[in-house]
């Protein structure tokens, strides 16, 4: 199993939520955070913006979903045709356990 | 070294962290977040807590049905507490028993789940330790 950690624009969250559900993979927990990237933040003369608010959507699957699951994500995270700067980042992480507190059983 | 995340209902916040204290857990990070599980497609399962929660809305009310299934069946964001625990290998199943034992309730859904993850090192900041010892 792996964690696929997507930051991305809050007002993208919606669409890829949606579309995430609609390609099965219904379950997510979403954070609102802060953070810039390696533009350093966004530059308007002397004010520099660098906590940029942008939405963490976590998603846990199988390791054998990872592809489609990235389709779904760089395709509905972007802005315009070959995206922009911003649009955020897709960390994958490894999952040794998972656990579902309802039936207290091993699995997602 | 292990990172176990774990998501789970808002008003069990306080016995978690009582039940964390109790496991032998000396710190945590805990994040408000908003999630949705998997969607549920036995309906028998959610019924009763469905009639629980239509008895609460104004039946006159013509979404308040739709609400409920929403809010029951794993389509609709609802708010929910993450919890971030650093844990020794041994001390895992512990942990994980621990949460899962106060966590759970007679809804059959809804109560969140827990991950487990591999952590390549942990560091103090105050002392620059670094691996188990920082834990």
């Amino acid at each position: 199993m792996i964690m696929v950690r997507a930051i991305i624009r809050p007002d993208k969250k919606d669409s890829v939520l949606q579309e995430l559900s609609r390609a099965g993979f219904n379950a997510a927990t979403v954070v609102d955070v802060v953070g810039r990237g390696k533009q350093n933040g966004i530059k308007f003369g002397d004010i520099v913006y660098d906590e940029i608010p942008k939405s963490l959507i976590m998603v846990v699957i199988e390791e054998a979903e990872k592809d489609k699951i990235l389709d779904v994500i760089l395709r509905h995270a972007k802005v315009g045709e070959n995206g922009s700067f911003g649009d955020g980042k897709i960390f994958i992480s490894a999952i040794d356990e998972v656990y579902t507190v309802s039936s207290g059983l091993a699995g997602l | 070294m292990k990172e176990i995340i774990a998501v789970i209902r808002m008003n069990k916040v306080g016995p978690t962290k009582k039940a964390l204290v109790e496991a032998g857990v000396a710190g945590f990070t805990a994040l408000k977040a908003i999630g949705r599980g998997k969607v549920v497609e036995n309906i028998e399962i959610i019924a009763d807590r469905k009639k629980q929660l239509l008895a609460k809305t104004n039946p006159e009310d013509p979404k308040a049905e739709q609400v409920a299934t929403e809010f029951l069946d794993g389509r609709g964001l609802f708010p929910c507490r993450m919890f971030t625990i650093l844990a020794h290998d041994e001390q895992v199943q512990t942990i994980v028993q621990a949460i899962i034992k106060v966590n759970k309730t007679q809804h059959n859904v809804g109560d969140g789940k827990i991950f487990i993850l591999p952590l390549l090192d942990a560091v103090r900041v105050r002392t620059n330790e670094h691996g188990d010892a920082a834990i």
